[in-house]
């Protein structure tokens, strides 16, 4: 006679819980104490700075969020009046386009600016190769931080 | 009263490493035996079981109390399990899934065959398993996990936790089935 479904799958899950725990030799506790001795103390400093570097972001997209709602709350009557007006909605569009091109013409500008700075005082800058160093060090110090992370959090 | 895992653990963080044999005490069967029935090779298994508790003493600051310290420490010892499993160049991929042709489910299982499931048995036919499906099923039914549990451990979301136990499970009734299991 065949078993219903669930009762096999019934009498599978109690056969694997009732397996029994196979006991490690005697000498793995000690390997794994002298292993973790060797390890040092448990490594928090990386992880508290890359709290420290979570809590500075998440404040700084509050202090952005903050600004951009006062200048929206500020300018309120403003904006609503523009877009009760008749054809408000398209004047508003054309408005925020105008500031878009305005602000990328002054972006462009700055960048042009920056660029000129840079030039002149290209003669007091690092040599290429001294950048690229430093920049390959940055970057070896985040990918050691971020793999330090996943391997504390169990990311292996 | 007994010390609980996340007191004994903001000891190990307080300076006293002694509070981590504690930890070790209670937990170097669990994980040896999970490391072991995957690996299904004893000196593997220590050194597995071993990485996977070092690694928890130098993370010990990322664990987060609110889940159970049991799912961090299996989901660092899964880790490590996996990494034997890729130095020993075992044609196991943990990275996708592969599904093998299951039996006829209307085949049934007889009721002598199924009543007969000892530990020998059963631990011949999660032998017989790829670590993918007997991973679960020892999450699951020898660790009591459920679902949400075993998904941070393995890394994978819930419902493909759901479908490996599933398929899991058929497996080892299609092995009883056939009566093939190699005990």
């Amino acid at each position: 006679m065949d078993m219903d479904a669930s009762k096999t799958d019934k009498l599978i899950a109690g056969a694997i819980a009732a397996l029994p725990y196979r006991r490690p030799s005697a000498a793995f506790a000690a390997r794994v104490m002298a292993g973790i001795a060797e390890a040092g103390a448990p490594q928090f400093w990386n992880v508290r700075l890359l709290k420290a570097a979570e809590l500075t972001v998440t404040v700084w997209t509050a202090a952005l969020v903050l600004v951009t709602g006062r200048l929206v709350y500020s300018n309120l009557p403003e904006i609503a009046g523009l877009l009760l007006r008749p054809g408000g909605l398209s004047g508003a569009v054309n408005l925020a386009g105008a500031r878009a091109a305005l602000a990328l013409a002054k972006l462009a500008s700055a960048v042009s600016f920056v660029g000129d700075v840079l030039a002149a005082a290209g003669a007091g800058l690092p040599a290429w190769y001294e950048v690229t160093a430093a920049s390959l060090i940055c970057c070896a110090a985040i990918a050691a931080l971020s793999h330090t992370r996943r391997l504390a959090a169990g990311h292996i | 009263m007994a010390e609980t895992d996340i007191e004994l653990a903001r000891r190990c963080l307080g300076g006293d490493s002694s509070a981590f044999a504690a930890i070790l005490e209670a937990y170097q069967d669990r994980v040896y035996s999970f490391a072991l029935r995957l690996l299904k090779d004893p000196a593997a298994a220590e050194d597995a079981a071993q990485e996977a508790f070092v690694k928890a003493f130098r993370g010990l600051a990322s664990y987060n109390p609110a889940y159970p310290f049991s799912s961090w420490l299996f989901r660092i010892a899964h880790n490590a399990c996996i990494d034997a499993l890729r130095a020993g160049n075992k044609t196991v991929s943990m990275d996708r899934e592969d599904f093998p042709d299951l039996q006829d489910p209307a085949q049934g299982v007889e009721d002598s065959v199924a009543e007969s499931l000892d530990s020998g048995r059963i631990e011949a036919l999660l032998g017989s398993l790829s670590p993918l499906y007997s991973e679960v099923l020892l999450l699951a039914y020898r660790e009591d996990m459920g679902p949400a549990e075993i998904a941070r451990v393995i890394g994978a979301p819930e419902g493909t936790v759901k479908a490996r136990l599933f398929r899991a499970r058929e497996l080892i009734k299609a092995k009883l089935a056939a009566g093939n299991a190699t005990v």
